[in-house]
């Protein structure tokens, strides 16, 4: 039993850890109904094609929420870099959207998109 | 993000890995260790550390170069230990550097020690003359092995004629007041011999002793909680904050 024992928990202890650093993939993935963040992307570029600006706001804080939700989940697995990245790009994009710039908010979508791709990679 | 949790989380991740890794690598004395042992000490400690607090980059990569690191350390380590030749060529081998009391010149050359170094290593060991010196051996980990001109050895009790018995290693039977039972039975006694042997010096229970050791020829040391010192010795040679 002690033999097992000395064997099992760092074989446990180590895998327990490889799987949180590698949980990013997994975790970003939507767990409920607003967490589903290419959709929302998807959803606010043909908002911004179309140019409905008030729906595409509210779909722009839907993306913010949706973004802080998925941060707590990742963050444990995740860059930095990206996870603040993408925060910059919502918030521009909330800019770009109540000034009407087009292609302002195509740059900080995709720019977003990327960085969602990277996240937990 | 928050990133003090972060940073906590990590920690566990980077100290534990560490911990078992280090396990695993071996159970090798600092002393012993070679140059290239503390290399990898320390470049395994700094990855470790990027691994806690850079939180610029995934802790995934840095854990894997901890691993990798490890490994091959690990690695070395078995190959060393299996192939004499391998060993020699990657942990290097002792070199005589002091032989029937003459310097090898060519072989501190090779070693890149100057003659100082090596009277500094000798000073080391307690050795400040070197007409006293047989064999001076440099061993892979930078430690000097002396051996002395037999008319400089200590005199032992051999050359006395004189025989002495072994004392042995001493067994803890109380440590911070409780009793070792599973010493005390290795030693063929038991705890009404140990209680005993506390009375005769006044103790009244084992709660009172910090340590008591009994060595295989027969003779037991107590040292109580109660030192009954009044005026213990400063070794301390100027003033400072205790």
């Amino acid at each position: 039993m002690r033999n097992f024992l000395v064997k099992s928990i760092p074989i446990v202890t180590l895998t327990l850890f490889i799987l949180i650093m590698l949980s990013g993939n997994i975790l970003k993935r939507p767990l409920g109904k607003d967490d589903n963040i290419p959709e929302t992307i998807q959803s606010i570029m043909q908002d911004v094609e179309s140019e409905k600006w008030d729906k595409a706001y509210k779909r722009t804080e839907q993306l913010s929420n949706s973004w802080h939700k998925i941060v707590r989940r990742v963050q444990f697995s995740s860059e930095r870099d990206e996870i603040n990245g993408f925060s910059m790009n919502v918030a521009r994009l909330r800019g770009a959207i109540m000034t009407k710039n087009k292609s302002g908010a195509y740059m900080e979508l995709s720019e977003a998109y990327e960085h969602w791709e990277e996240l937990g990679k | 993000m928050n990133e003090g949790l972060v940073v906590f989380v990590r920690s566990i991740i980077g100290f534990f890995s560490l911990l078992i890794f280090a396990r695993i690598i071996g159970k090798q004395q600092i002393s012993q260790l070679t140059f290239f042992d503390y290399v990898l000490g320390i470049t395994i400690g700094s990855v470790a550390a990027s691994l806690t607090t850079d939180l610029s980059s995934r802790a995934w990569p840095h854990w894997i170069g901890l691993l990798t690191w490890a490994s091959l350390g690990y690695l070395m380590e078995f190959i060393t230990k299996k192939w004499r030749y391998a060993s020699k060529y990657i942990e290097g081998e002792p070199a005589i550097v002091i032989m029937n009391g003459k310097i090898m010149e060519d072989t501190l050359r090779k070693m890149k020690y100057k003659v100082s170094d090596i009277m500094e290593l000798l000073r080391n060991k307690s050795v400040f003359d070197l007409t006293q010196v047989d064999f001076a051996i440099i061993e892979p980990n930078g430690q000097i092995s002396v051996l002395k001109k037999a008319q400089y050895e200590p005199l032992t009790a051999k050359d006395m004629m004189v025989a002495k018995t072994s004392a042995g290693i001493s067994t803890e039977l109380i440590y911070d007041g409780k009793l070792i039972e599973e010493n005390l039975k290795q030693l063929n006694k038991d705890k009404s011999w140990i209680m005993t042997e506390l009375k005769k010096q006044g103790i009244n229970d084992a709660s009172e002793v910090f340590l008591a050791t009994l060595n295989p020829a027969g003779s037991l040391y107590i040292d109580k909680y109660e030192d009954h010192i009044k005026k213990v010795t400063d070794i301390g040679d100027y003033k400072g904050p205790y």
